[in-house]
């Protein structure tokens, strides 16, 4: 599948966090990248069709939704 | 990802255990609508008088293939425009002989607290003649399955999820992905239709692909 190349402008703290988590991840900033529209595009895709989004806590099974943009 | 109009395309064989011989296929990177059409006019027929004899032998619907009852048509517009989800298509003799959906957003259950990511197969089907459980007899072309299975884990490389695969398989296909791909068997998943939960970590993935590149 042909790629496009583009450039991204972050704050020092933002390139922090991106850094971080592919560090975490053990991927690249594509790769990272790629996935976080992925998931974005899911979710937001999932809420405008009426669902929500929640975290639960495991133990106490407290809900707590999480805000989309 | 929608219905691919102009796929990629790669050149793969597949095997005809009749002649013995090797014959040359394509792996399509996508489900474009000259697969639907093959699924719709070739596959469904062939899958129905198949049935046609099981329900004439008095077989338990319980043991008919459960995939008799996938519409990939409707299976493809749910996920219309989607990056999350990566379609694959196999075609030999300007036939379909297989399809694929992953899905990029699942995260693996072996070894959890890490939360990494896999590519999941959400559906995977041979064409009917393909199925020696269906048939009742040596599949027209065999090695669907296992070509699946390598597109799948260099997906999972190339996104960099280190070749993790994961699935839920239909009981005629557990014996595959447990013995011949080598994938962890994480039991029924009640959350799930009962089915099986297989795993495949990035070791065995290195080694199903290392295996299959001997000659």
């Amino acid at each position: 599948m042909s790629k496009k190349t583009m450039t991204l402008n972050l704050t020092e703290a933002e390139m922090a966090a991106l850094e971080a988590l592919c560090e975490k991840k053990q991927m690249s900033k594509t790769q990272l990248v790629r996935q976080a529209i992925r998931l974005y595009q899911k979710v937001d895709e999932r809420i405008e069709d009426g669902g929500k989004l929640f975290f639960e806590d495991e133990a106490s099974k407290e809900k707590s939704e999480i805000m989309m943009l | 990802m929608s219905i691919a109009k102009v796929p990629d395309i790669s050149p793969i064989s597949l095997y005809d255990p009749t002649a013995g011989s090797a014959v040359p296929a394509e792996l399509w990177d996508g489900i474009t609508d000259k697969n639907l059409g093959d699924w719709e006019v070739e596959w469904l027929p062939e899958l129905l008088s198949r049935l046609r004899i099981l329900h004439g032998q008095g077989v338990a619907r319980s043991k008919w293939p459960q995939s008799r009852l996938w519409d990939w048509r409707r299976k493809l517009q749910a996920i219309e425009g989607l990056l999350a989800n990566q379609c694959f298509s196999i075609v030999c003799n300007d036939m379909t002989q297989a399809m694929m959906i992953t899905d990029l957003t699942h995260r693996a259950k072996l070894d959890a607290k890490q939360a990494a990511h896999l590519v999941y197969v959400e559906y995977l089907e041979t064409a009917p003649w393909n199925r020696k459980e269906i048939i009742g007899q040596e599949p027209r072309l065999s090695g669907c399955g296992s070509i699946m299975i390598r597109a799948a884990i260099e997906l999972s490389k190339e996104e960099g999820f280190k070749g993790r695969v994961g699935l839920h398989s239909l009981p005629q296909a557990n014996n595959f992905y447990a013995n011949q791909v080598g994938m962890e068997d994480l039991g029924i998943d009640k959350d799930y239709q009962n089915l099986r939960y297989f795993e495949l970590t990035s070791e065995k993935a290195e080694a199903y692909i290392t295996k299959g590149q001997q000659p």
